[in-house]
């Protein structure tokens, strides 16, 4: 198994290589450049900034001028943000996804898993249905419209939590966007766990545990909840992915100041190496997720193999 | 701060005789900095906290180019002159200033001007800021907009000269000589935008890129950089080396990046936030309602139009755009459209621009009926048929989104014409409008500065503002002969006439001024409605008690 | 002759459900199931129907009724929007909109993600590796480059929202698919089907394919508010639905606005389609619990 982990670690490296000359390739296919704006430059300024960003080169070699630049730790400077550097950036928008995402990735899969074996438990009973209802609430309405709710509720009507902003990882801050993204990703943890756990149930040794007369919560600790949370760590994956590096819509609404904003701000301003540096985070962060996930598997059922 | 009889008597003279220079020197005589009412009691926490919109791109007074960073711009640095709350143009760093000859003019710096370290603001700094900003090295985006008002400004900033030809010198450290290509009636005003300002060249030499991040930005307005959170939050404190610091009421300002529109109003409900940057669509009426003491809405210097691709084969004749531009019904508009106390236009100024006047197009006083009658006529005698498909290209946004269903169906209703309306990203939309690829695009303009030519570069043959690629040899001609007067009447009557000449060519469709409607909190003082630049300096700011 | 019925009365008698009828009976027991479908039929039959019965136009603007709340005048029971539009048509037609996008690209992203993950978690190795590396690849990339990529590239039309969707939407199901065909092809019965020589076909047919039926459903119904969800933020870049064609997507959006002035903008479509979505999760945990072979 080290020696998987090792080769999955090393694998990155290409990963990361292809993904970035893709990016790449896309951005610089993308009509409009970093530097059109409504006042239009001079052709000599123009000329300027080009010479300076490198953007009047050929883009093979503006392509190799960059990868030389990130083999040396160096993200480069952003095109939009003048002042700043793109490590900058990038180190300071992290750390505010990496909490947020990572407190309501914690917080939904515990809820998630007890609201779902709650409801597998009582299977098509009333507390079933009633409890489906609140944990698919995240999945039947638009996050654009939950957090505003939520902003109204809390923060205006009550006043108990401020309606945004961020100041330095302080919990009344962190609440309400938690809060939403814990409700959007309960919803798919709760189902599957819902789903697997009726699967798992019905399978033969469980069906012998409960004929030698166990306890429910013995049967379900001990033998169902193993293999119940294998499609459900399958789903944590991708869902940690989204609540780290692509919370755009809780940003927006909640003005955070973390990656997904910065990723869909670079985007739009055509602010080419603030995105490649993202997407050299994003990348990162989602081959170690996914990594962390297998793992997860082959520790669950212990018939997995690699 | 004390009433003027409570001040002991030499403060009162000093008072007086300062005001009293002020007056002899400046070319207006209204007040600095935040001069609070008689009777108003001030809150004992000074500490507002206002939105900007977006993330600034940066604190380099050269290279900025957004509303948000000018406003940090300048709340942080000061030049010559300083533009105040209703707009008019007061002393900054320079106390006086005279006109020597009609490109010459002499400007003299207070003794007393300091930098952020406490050093002396000296006109050196001046020459240095000047010509750092106008040198294409730099690359600032608007060295070609202020350039080619100082001499050699234009040939610097096209490389042909070096950036110490330009007009700007220190006859001595407190003595400066502005020299312009051509007589500039507003300098002074144009002097007061902070590319145009001092720069501190140790702290730019000592630390290159990171010469604006906190701790290392020497700053000689009111304010200075206390703490920069990229996207989350930018705090100033009240710079204590500041020459105007007792008129200066607030002593922190929190600057918001927050760019939903609903966040925004969001934050201010939970009082979070004093100062909206803008109102989210159609909100006005509702907001006026419920915060009618927090609603401040006042005209600016800017005009919402279509652009009309003069080179587009529908497009080409000339009364086909005339009818289009006629049946639009904009009283309509802006009462129940946007209804956000936006004013109709029907010519290309804005009321309240100074070196030209408001002209309208005749049929403006028309009853509609009679509109829609002269442009059906209009379009017939031009050979275009009743379901003509019109292309109209916009960036997505809900309020321009209302707008062109509104012209939509006005072309509809009343000349049968289809139009298909394409969203599309900003910048998708400004490489469409420079390359001509469209036929009727959504734009607008703010001024620059309050001068009638800075909305004539949107219609002049070879402006790069030009969207519309229209040409009227004879407007630029009067255009040009406009820049060589010095008879302030005769230049507005070019510039009126040129403006008028222009327009009825019908080489865009003027819709609306701009207005901006915000939420301020009611105890917010000094914020002026008569503001055409929207240009509110944080030294103007107060909070009242409550 | 006797002995002929007495056998055909045997078969009748000893004659078993077929696995099909099986699952219709167990959903049909599914109260919860039952009723959304049949309330999807109805949203689904007005959204096709109801235009063309209504009276108003859904891209008529009326601007003397801008924001007028829901009345019995004019029909216009849902009340009209910023422009004065009837805001009942505009639901409808938004809900064909998104209602079609829904189903073409969750079909898209789901078969393609099957047959990506199942190939993947079946073959193992390096394939599986490399296939499930790709994926890895696919969710670093930023969405919103390549939607505006594609629309500039290739244009505007329908069968592109559906692709774009596709593009970023099919990951999910390939490693949900992995996953389960992982832990499936490493169980006792087909470990010994393998050992008896079964072919690869045959084992994916019939144990694969009838243990990955459940977590399909499930995830089926995972991805249909993503995609429509993502079909919304695509419009508001300018991809997609454009003017005055319109979805419960750009609805919503444009009733959040002014949620508090004109608060039916935004209710009558967010109901609509949070009860479709309600309905498709029941649907789908029928489907699950109805396809489940070992559920007896």
């Amino acid at each position: 198994m080290w020696s998987y982990t090792l080769r999955r670690v090393l694998l990155t490296l290409p990963t990361l290589l292809i993904v970035v000359t893709v990016c790449y390739l896309l951005l610089h296919a993308t009509p409009g450049g970093p530097f059109d704006g409504e006042r239009k430059v001079s052709a000599e300024v123009l000329a300027n900034l080009q010479a300076k960003y490198h953007l009047g080169e050929p883009l093979w070699k503006q392509y190799l001028l960059y990868l030389d630049g990130l083999l040396h730790g160096d993200l480069g400077a952003s095109f939009r943000y003048a002042d700043w550097s793109v490590n900058e950036l990038v180190l300071r928008a992290l750390p505010v996804s990496l909490a947020i995402g990572g407190v309501s990735m914690a917080l939904a899969i515990v809820i998630g898993v007890l609201l779902g074996v709650a409801a597998a438990l009582r299977r098509n009973s009333i507390a079933d249905y009633a409890l489906m209802l609140v944990s698919n609430a995240g999945n039947a309405f638009p996050s654009f419209v939950i957090g505003p709710v939520l902003i109204l509720v809390f923060a205006i009507a009550l006043k108990w939590l401020p309606a945004g902003g961020w100041d330095d990882f302080d919990p009344r801050y962190m609440a309400l966007p938690v809060a939403l993204l814990v409700m959007i990703n309960v919803a798919t943890v709760g189902r599957v766990t819902r789903a697997s756990l009726i699967e798992v149930m019905n399978t033969p040794y469980i069906r012998t545990a409960r004929a030698k007369g166990l306890a429910m919560h013995t049967i379900v600790l001990r033998h169902a909840l193993k293999p119940t949370l294998i499609p459900v760590v399958s789903v944590i994956g991708p869902l940690a992915i989204q609540s780290i590096t692509a919370a755009v819509v809780t940003e927006s609404v909640f003005s955070l100041p973390g990656i997904g904003k910065l990723i869909v701000n670079g985007a739009a301003n055509r602010d080419y190496t603030l995105v490649l540096g993202l997407v050299v985070l994003v990348t990162v962060v989602a081959v170690l997720l996914n990594l962390l996930v297998d793992l997860a598997y082959a520790w669950l059922d212990p018939k997995i193999r690699y | 701060m004390k009433s003027f009889a409570a001040l002991t008597p030499f403060k009162r003279t000093a008072l007086a005789a300062a005001s009293m220079t002020l007056a002899v020197g400046a070319l207006s005589l209204p007040a600095v900095a935040a001069i609070v009412p008689q009777g108003v009691a001030l809150a004992a926490k000074q500490e507002l906290v206002r939105n900007n919109g977006s993330e600034v791109e940066t604190l380099d007074p050269a290279l900025v180019e957004s509303v948000g960073a000018a406003n940090l711009g300048r709340d942080l640095f000061e030049g010559l002159t300083v533009t105040n709350g209703d707009g008019a143009v007061t002393p900054g760093v320079a106390e006086k200033w005279e006109q020597k000859d009609p490109t010459t003019w002499i400007f003299h710096l207070r003794k007393n001007a300091r930098w952020s370290n406490g050093q002396n603001v000296t006109a050196s700094d001046f020459v240095y800021g000047c010509q750092r900003f106008i040198d294409p090295k730099l690359a600032s985006p608007y060295g070609n907009v202020f350039g080619p008002f100082l001499l050699n400004g234009a040939d610097i900033v096209a490389g042909k000269k070096p950036a110490s030809a330009l007009g700007v010198h220190a006859i001595d450290a407190l003595t400066l000589e502005v020299r312009t290509a051509g007589p500039v009636p507003f300098l002074p005003e144009l002097m007061s935008n902070p590319n145009l300002g001092p720069v501190h060249r140790a702290t730019v030499e000592k630390y290159g890129r990171d010469w604006t991040k906190p701790g290392n930005l020497v700053s000689n307005g009111p304010f200075q950089l206390k703490d920069w959170q990229v996207n989350s939050k930018l705090v100033l404190a009240k710079n204590p080396n500041y020459w105007d610091k007792e008129h200066v009421q607030l002593t922190q300002v929190t600057y918001l990046p927050v760019e939903d529109e609903n966040t925004d109003v969001k934050l201010f409900q939970s009082g979070d936030n004093d100062m909206t940057y803008q109102m989210p669509t159609g909100t006005y009426a509702k907001y006026r309602q419920q915060f009618p003491n927090d609603t401040r809405n006042s005209l600016i210097l800017g005009t919402r139009y279509y652009s009309f691709n003069n080179r587009d084969p529908l497009l080409k004749d000339v009364r086909v755009r005339k009818a289009l531009s006629m049946v639009i019904d904009r009283d309509l508009l802006a009462q129940r459209v946007t209804a956000d106390g936006q004013t109709p236009m029907y010519g290309l100024m804005p009321k309240g621009v100074s070196g030209a006047d408001v002209s309208n197009y005749e049929w403006a006083s028309w009853p509609m009926d009679k509109r829609v009658a002269e442009a059906k006529k209009l379009l017939e005698q031009a050979g275009v048929k009743p379901g003509t498909k019109l292309r109209f290209a916009m960036n997505t946004s809900d309020y321009n989104k209302k707008m062109a269903i509104f012209a939509a169906s006005e072309w509809k209703t009343k000349l049968g014409l289809a139009t298909d309306i394409e969203s599309m990203e900003f910048k998708v939309l400004l490489k469409k409008r420079h390359d001509g690829d469209y036929q009727i695009a959504r734009n607008g303009w703010v001024a620059d500065y309050n001068d009638a030519t800075t909305f004539l570069q949107l219609v002049q043959c070879k402006s790069t503002q030009n969207d519309n690629f229209n040409c009227n040899p004879k407007a630029d001609a009067l255009i040009a002969q406009a820049s060589e007067t010095t008879d302030q009447a005769k230049r507005k009557q070019l510039l009126t006439e040129a403006a008028k000449l222009v327009m009825d060519d019908y080489p865009l469709l003027p819709l609306l001024q701009y207005g901006l409607p915000r939420l301020v909190k009611s105890y917010v003082g000094g914020y002026s409605l008569k503001n055409p630049m929207d240009h509110y300096g944080s030294k103007d700011l107060y909070i009242v008690k409550h | 002759m006797k002995s002929a019925s007495l056998s055909a009365t045997l078969e009748q008698a000893v004659a078993g459900r077929s696995p099909w009828q099986d699952a219709r009976v167990r959903f049909l027991r599914n109260k919860a199931a039952v009723v959304s479908l049949a309330l999807l039929a109805i949203i689904t039959l007005a959204c096709i129907a109801g235009p063309w019965l209504l009276p108003n136009q859904f891209d008529s603007a009326d601007w003397n009724a801008m924001s007028v709340p829901p009345t019995f005048a004019h029909w216009h029971l849902f009340g009209t929007d910023e422009t004065g539009r009837d805001l009942f048509v505009r639901c409808l037609i938004g809900g064909r909109v998104s209602l079609m996008i829904g189903a073409l690209a969750t079909l898209t992203s789901v078969t393609l993600g099957i047959v990506w993950g199942a190939v993947a978690g079946f073959i193992g190795g390096r394939v599986d590796n490399a296939m499930m590396r790709f994926v890895d690849m696919m969710y670093a990339i930023p969405y919103l480059l390549i939607a505006i990529l594609m629309v500039t590239l290739l244009g505007r039309e329908f069968y592109l929202v559906v692709l774009t969707i596709t593009v970023f939407s099919w990951m999910d199901m390939a490693r949900v698919v992995r996953g389960q065909t992982l832990a499936i092809r490493s169980k006792e019965y087909v470990e010994a089907a393998r050992a008896i020589g079964v072919p690869t076909r045959r084992i994916i047919v019939r144990h694969v394919v009838p243990n990955l039926l459940g977590i399909v459903a499930i995830y089926t119904t995972v991805t249909v508010p993503g995609v429509i969800l993502t079909e919304s933020v695509l419009s508001f870049l300018g991809l997609g639905v454009q003017e005055p064609m319109t979805s419960w997507g750009v609805l919503i959006q444009d009733g959040v606005g002014v949620m508090e002035s004109a608060p039916w903008i935004l209710l009558f479509p967010a109901a609509l389609l949070s009860i479709t979505l309600y309905c498709i999760n029941f649907v789908g945990d029928g489907l699950r619990d109805a396809l489940d072979p070992k559920d007896r």
